[in-house]
């Protein structure tokens, strides 16, 4: 035998081999890796397409997330060429390729739910229908995209809290009920920083039924330095109005607030602010009552300029 | 009458000035200036800071991200282009120079010479990437702190308490340059030891630089697809399929096992065991290439 071939053949029987005993332990470190989610599984033929030739590339180690980077600069490209589809592409694969980053899944959702659909209902050009049919289809595109980044990064509280303030903005497709459980959800991973807390009571006082779930959770906040925000002492005061309806809310008012001034000043502003969907209960009877006695003449009175902002019409298209 | 020692493989020193000349060697050929385009590249990703919905609490966040995925993406294309070519050079250059003759007809054990090569490679990678990382980290330390700065200045402003405070800035510090991260560096220097040792089998055989840096850029691409191949291998069916997965995975190097560097720049973390266990079989790699490399260079006609 040739001693060159003889070699080559030994070489070869020395790849084999050593190839057939370390197959069973990298296949079982693999596993283990992508038990601990450190190793990500390939990406499916469908993010392969989206990718494109970037997808040889993002093929080799540790270019995902760089590609994922410079993707993202496309994306704001896109955003500012107001081409909304190719954004949303964009974004579908960015999200293959760095799905633990939070930020991308956030920033997606904003530039759906946000800007194309704020930019759909602006677009005058364009017949109200149609207008209606992109606002919408945006916002649900945008919430859509933050249900599944909660769903793939379950541990995410900043996630659980953007879906919880997406449900509960009064300019797109509210859904208290799913505001208060995501909050709940970003509470639980027990990192949330304490204002969620104050997020997750004033969605859950607005679901209906879970007024005594709330009113629980309200008196609890109220009692902490950071839930003695003006929104929380008015819900406080409405909630028990409404668990109690024979409670005398001026009187309530005045133990909560600190003097009827601030309690009028801060009942207004939650009286006329309506459209958050608050609940209500007791608060007209202690301005009144707060009216009467600060002798506020009938041309300043809350009531008036509730009636006034009441006949300006509202967005009826965040109906769900 | 003294009786001389026998010329045994495997000497330190000997490899040590071996590798000393590679390196020596590979530096005048300015290697090192790949640094300065990454250090542009590096302070460009410092300015990656695109509007977004961010609330306050969240401010800064992304640009943490921007530079790490630009400096460790950087990072793992040179060291393996560098791990590729030079070492593919390396063997062909010697002959061409007749450094090679001169070596060999000294009493220097071939297994000697392929060692010195590989660890003079190896040790202008890793020097490379510290340089490259000690940028990164510097970049990324003082955007950390600038981020730590506005996040202690809002968890202030919210009246946070302390264990908050602390908990919300460490947040941030996990961020930035982090021990974690020096782990995910360690995994791309060892994925540019196997392809180095990987282009130093492939020098042995081969009759050219660029026989070795195609063969070798083929064996790269084909090795971050060696685990898929392998999965199939084990679950998938047809004999022909398997055979032909099974060849391709008991011959080329496994390199998508590698890819744990993606999800530390993501934040997760890489358990000490597990970078030992990436660190074992890289060290399995090398000493298979090598030992591979020797039989076919140990009686290699030039």
């Amino acid at each position: 035998m040739n001693p060159s071939f003889r070699r080559l053949t030994a070489a070869a029987t020395v790849l084999v081999v050593a190839g057939i005993v370390r197959m069973p332990a990298e296949q079982a470190l693999t596993e283990d890796l992508r038990k601990q989610g450190i190793l990500s599984r390939p990406l499916d033929i469908e993010t392969q397409k989206k990718v494109g030739q970037g997808f040889w590339a993002v093929s080799l180690g540790g270019l995902r997330t760089l590609v994922a980077t410079v993707l993202n600069l496309r994306a704001f490209s896109f955003f500012e060429n107001q081409r909304w589809t190719q954004l949303a592409d964009t974004y579908d694969t960015i999200v293959q390729l760095a799905p633990d980053t939070d930020y991308y899944w956030d920033t997606a959702s904003w530039h759906m739910a946000y800007n194309a659909a704020a930019y759909y209902q602006t677009s005058s050009d364009l017949p109200e229908l149609r207008r209606r049919a992109e606002w919408r289809q945006w916002v649900e595109r945008g919430t859509a995209f933050l249900e599944e980044g909660t769903r793939q990064n379950p541990d995410s509280w900043y996630l659980w809290s953007r879906l919880g303030w997406i449900y509960s903005d009064p300019n797109k497709l509210i859904d208290y009920e799913k505001s208060a459980a995501a909050y709940q959800k970003a509470i639980e991973t027990g990192n949330a920083l304490p204002y969620i807390r104050n997020g997750a009571a004033y969605a859950l006082a607005r679901v209906p039924g879970k007024e005594t779930e709330a009113l629980e959770l309200v008196r609890k906040l109220h009692q902490d330095r950071r839930g003695q925000v003006p929104t929380m002492k008015c819900l406080l005061l409405s909630l028990e109005c409404t668990a109690d309806p024979c409670v005398d809310s001026y009187q309530l008012a005045l133990d909560i607030f600190a003097g009827d001034k601030e309690a009028y000043h801060m009942l207004s502003g939650y009286y006329l602010d309506f459209r958050k969907n608050f609940p209500t209960a007791g608060v007209a009877i202690a301005l009144k009552k707060l009216e009467l006695r600060l002798g506020v003449p009938a041309d300043r009175s809350i009531f008036k300029q509730r009636n006034e902002l009441e006949e300006t019409p509202i967005n009826p298209w965040q109906q769900r | 009458m003294s009786k001389a020692l026998p010329n045994r493989p495997l000497n330190p020193r000997r490899i040590g000035v071996l590798a000393f000349n590679t390196f020596t060697q590979l530096v005048r050929m300015k290697v090192f200036y790949f640094l300065a385009i990454f250090a542009v590249i590096v302070i460009g990703s410092n300015s990656l800071n695109l509007p977004t919905n961010s609330a306050p609490e969240n401010a800064g966040i992304q640009v943490l991200f921007a530079i790490k995925n630009t400096s460790i993406g950087c990072m793992g294309l040179f060291s393996l282009v560098l791990a590729v070519v030079a070492t593919g050079l390396l063997l062909p250059k010697d002959v061409e120079d007749r450094t090679l003759y001169t070596i060999l007809a000294k009493p220097v054990p071939r297994l000697d010479y392929l060692i010195g090569k590989l660890v003079g490679v190896t040790s202008l990678i890793f020097i490379s990437l510290l340089a490259m990382d000690l940028l990164m980290v510097g970049v990324l330390q003082m955007r950390t702190n600038e981020v730590v700065e506005m996040r202690s200045q809002f968890a202030d402003g919210a009246g946070y308490p302390p264990e908050m405070k602390a908990r919300y800035i460490n947040e941030t510090l996990a961020l930035g340059p982090t021990w974690n991260l020096q782990g995910g560096v360690l995994v791309v220097f060892f994925r540019a030891v196997v392809m180095a040792s990987v282009a130093l089998l492939l020098s042995t055989f081969s009759t050219s630089t660029l026989f070795t840096a195609v063969v070798g850029f083929m064996v790269l691409f084909v090795g971050f697809f060696q685990a898929d191949a392998r999965d199939f291998y084990f679950s998938g069916t047809g004999a022909l399929g398997r055979i032909g997965s099974g060849a391709m995975t008991v011959v080329l190097p496994d390199l998508q096992l590698f890819n744990v560097v993606d999800s530390i720049i993501e934040g997760k973390v890489l358990e000490a065991a597990s970078l030992l266990k990436i660190a074992g079989v890289t060290l399995f790699y090398c000493v298979i290439y090598t030992f591979t490399s020797w039989i076919i260079f140990a009686r290699k006609e030039f």
